[in-house]
């Protein structure tokens, strides 16, 4: 009897190992690299929804059709905790445990920096929230960025609020890493570039909540702006909420990605309102407004800007695999997406360029938007392109 | 801004710090002294506190004050549980209770994660605003947690120097047996103090939590600090954790504004490394006794 028992076991067990490595081959696995915790959990989950939302959209249609098969989207993600050390094993896991080509992330700069190498070597497509000019070139030809980085929005942003505020003189708080010496670098230049005077710079640990200190040595300077620059929403909204505690009355300028969400909720509407914003999106438009609600819908929380962009560059993935014919031939579905021009996406209509910054077409070219924050939302004042707001 | 602005502005903040360092620390070197159980999940205590005063404000429309004595209670009832069920077994066993504590931290921090994500949450104080006195600027909310730690410490030292029960925890802190001897009950003891630590580390995660934000990992920094205070000022003694939570919250304020953020680090590290290579048992501790 026992016997019996044993091979009926093993017999629906080498069965259902069939059935499940059959099920395999039938799935494209899709990556998500991203800070899931601490103050930049919220950028993590914009990603992580991006993928799980095109995930969705792709498998309620019975999956993706490439080359007349059909294929089960399937999401994996992993939590760097932003610490380079971390994104390797992050990374490491996601291209030699679960075999994955295709990843959304890294988020971080310093994380960008640190995996870039191995995954260019094992053939990995990355999308990348970065700034770091150092996380697209020629070296790295499988990494995207489908966020427009300060690098290509600050000069054009920048020269709108300068002359619309009168800044004279700037201070900023810039996070002691990769991203924020790049980020503070630039912005200093661009604020230069227009006549204003970038006179104290701060540099502090990640983790920091306290900044009391560190915004009486900004005061002490006599700065009439303060600059939020790429600081991660949490962490803006702190600054936003101590500065105007500390009774800062000046003008307050985010030259980052979006934050708004969480300023408002840490800083209050009243510290909030007149806070001058970088937006991504624009939250008017049909197609932008719909994903929102899906966001909100399946998240229960307040959706990171950022995250239609990600949901754009997947859409794009998605396409080159079928113009490609092929889920499985990176050069091919690379080289098939990154030749898109004008391709249909959540946020519009969008195509690669960055050729004469970075030698090679990565940088998603979209337009975006100037906004201030009035009565806890984000007002759009400004249209902009990489060259110029209006 | 002149620069005895600047001065003041930076002391008071200091103050605000190390009335925060200082319940930190009077927790962690109380579990020492009297039972010692060095505890690593000390900051995971304050990241609790912080929760239950986010919840029982959010969620259900607690007012703040008493959400806090809600936060710190509940936190103390949780505490003693801890103590009986994961503490009590390696008494007498310090190493292996310090890697228990580490293991309950990392647990404590990721259930925290899976039940209530990682996104920071916040909650406005009902003390807003600023206090204004002449060109100095201080918010109210960080007025109220430097005000209500006073208080707190105050009481603690009522409790610790003129009751029974204060008289039975020094007492078997100064020596285990010889209190057995005279009578005292360890087995209700032990798990009164250590409630009455991490209900401390939970009251200061609800009095910070409108100032800072809460998430799983807010307990982090707090510990660490809590580290540096009791070795600071002795481990083990009460004295010292408020001595040195004062001392480490004003350095910081202090180098951070008047040097750099980065020097405040720095500073806060050196002196601990300073004081571990010429005076080990701290500012106010008991030299180790030999034989």
């Amino acid at each position: 009897m026992k016997l019996m028992y044993r091979i009926v076991a093993s017999s629906a067990a080498c069965v259902a190992g069939l059935a499940f490595a059959s099920a395999q081959a039938q799935e494209i696995k899709l990556g998500v690299h991203a800070t899931l915790s601490g103050a930049g959990a919220v950028w993590g989950q914009a990603m992580l929804g991006a993928a799980e939302l095109a995930a969705d959209e792709v498998n309620a249609k019975g999956g993706l059709e490439v080359a007349g098969k059909k294929y089960r989207v399937v999401v994996t993600s992993y939590d760097d905790k932003y610490k380079a050390n971390d994104a390797v094993t992050a990374m490491n896991r996601l291209i030699n445990d679960d075999k994955i080509k295709f990843v959304v992330g890294p988020l971080g700069s310093a994380a960008a920096v640190a995996v870039l190498p191995m995954a260019t070597d094992d053939k990995v497509i990355t999308m990348t929230m970065a700034f770091t000019p150092k996380a697209l070139g020629k070296e790295f030809p499988y990494s995207f960025r489908p966020v427009i980085s300060s690098a290509e929005f600050s000069d054009p942003q920048i020269a709108w609020v300068v002359k619309k505020l009168n800044v004279k003189r700037v201070g900023g708080l810039f996070p002691n890493d990769e991203s924020g010496q790049q980020v503070g670098a630039a912005n200093a230049k661009a604020y230069e570039k227009v006549g204003a005077n970038f006179e104290a710079r701060e540099y502090f640990e990640r983790e920091r909540v306290d900044f009391v200190p560190l915004l009486t040595r900004l005061f002490a300077k006599n700065i009439d702006t303060i600059e939020l620059n790429g600081n991660a929403p949490t962490t803006a909204a702190l600054i936003v909420k101590q500065a105007r505690e500390m009774g800062f009355k000046g003008p307050i300028i985010r030259t980052g990605g979006d934050a708004t969400g969480e300023i408002v909720k840490v800083a209050g509407k009243a510290a909030a309102e007149g806070v001058y914003v970088h937006q991504t999106i624009n939250p008017a438009d049909a197609k932008v407004a719909d994903y929102i609600k899906r966001f909100q819908a399946k998240y229960k929380s307040e959706m990171n800007a950022f995250s239609p962009m990600f949901h754009a560059n997947v859409q794009m993935l998605f396409g080159a695999m079928q113009q490609a014919k092929t889920t499985t031939d990176l050069d091919k579905i690379r080289d098939a997406m990154a030749s898109m021009k004008d391709y249909e996406t959540v946020i519009g209509k969008v195509s690669w360029s960055g050729e004469q910054a970075y030698g090679i077409k990565r940088q998603l070219d979209a337009p975006f938007y100037v906004g201030v924050i009035r009565d806890g939302v984000s007002q759009i004042v400004a249209k902009c392109t990489l060259k110029s707001c209006d | 801004m002149s620069f005895e602005v600047l001065l003041v502005q930076a002391v008071v903040n200091g103050l605000v710090l190390g009335m925060l360092y200082m319940l930190m620390a009077i927790g962690f070197t109380m579990a020492f002294g009297i039972m010692r159980v060095v505890n690593f999940a000390h900051g995971e205590f304050y990241m609790i506190g912080a929760f239950v005063a986010f919840f029982l404000v959010t969620l259900w429309d607690v007012p703040y004050v008493l959400a806090i004595a809600g936060a710190g209670l509940a936190t103390a009832v949780l505490g003693a549980a801890v103590e009986r069920t994961v503490f009590k077994p390696f008494y007498g066993d310090e190493l292996n209770g310090m890697i228990v504590a580490l293991g309950l931290s990392v647990i404590l921090q990721n259930l925290a994660l899976i039940a209530w994500g990682p996104a920071p949450r916040s909650f406005a104080s009902p003390f807003g605003g600023v206090l204004n006195v002449g060109p100095l600027v201080f918010p109210n909310e960080r007025l109220f947690a430097l005000g209500a730690a006073v208080l707190l410490v105050l009481g603690f030292w009522l409790l610790m120097a003129r009751t029974q029960v204060g008289r039975a925890m020094r007492a078997l802190a100064q020596d285990k047996e010889v209190a057995l001897m005279q009578g005292i009950r360890a087995n209700r003891v032990y798990p009164l103090a250590f409630a009455m630590a991490v209900g401390l580390a939970a009251v200061a995660g609800a009095l910070m939590a409108p100032v800072f934000s809460v998430s799983p990992f807010a307990g982090h920094t707090p510990m660490l600090k809590a580290f540096v205070v009791v070795i600071l000022g002795g481990l083990g003694s009460i004295p010292g954790a408020v001595v040195g939570g004062l001392m480490l919250g004003l350095i910081e304020s202090l180098a951070g504004t008047l040097l750099s953020a980065m020097m405040a680090d720095i500073l806060q590290l050196a002196l601990v490394i300073g004081l571990l290579l010429f005076r080990p048992w701290g500012l106010l501790g008991q030299r180790e006794r030999e034989g």
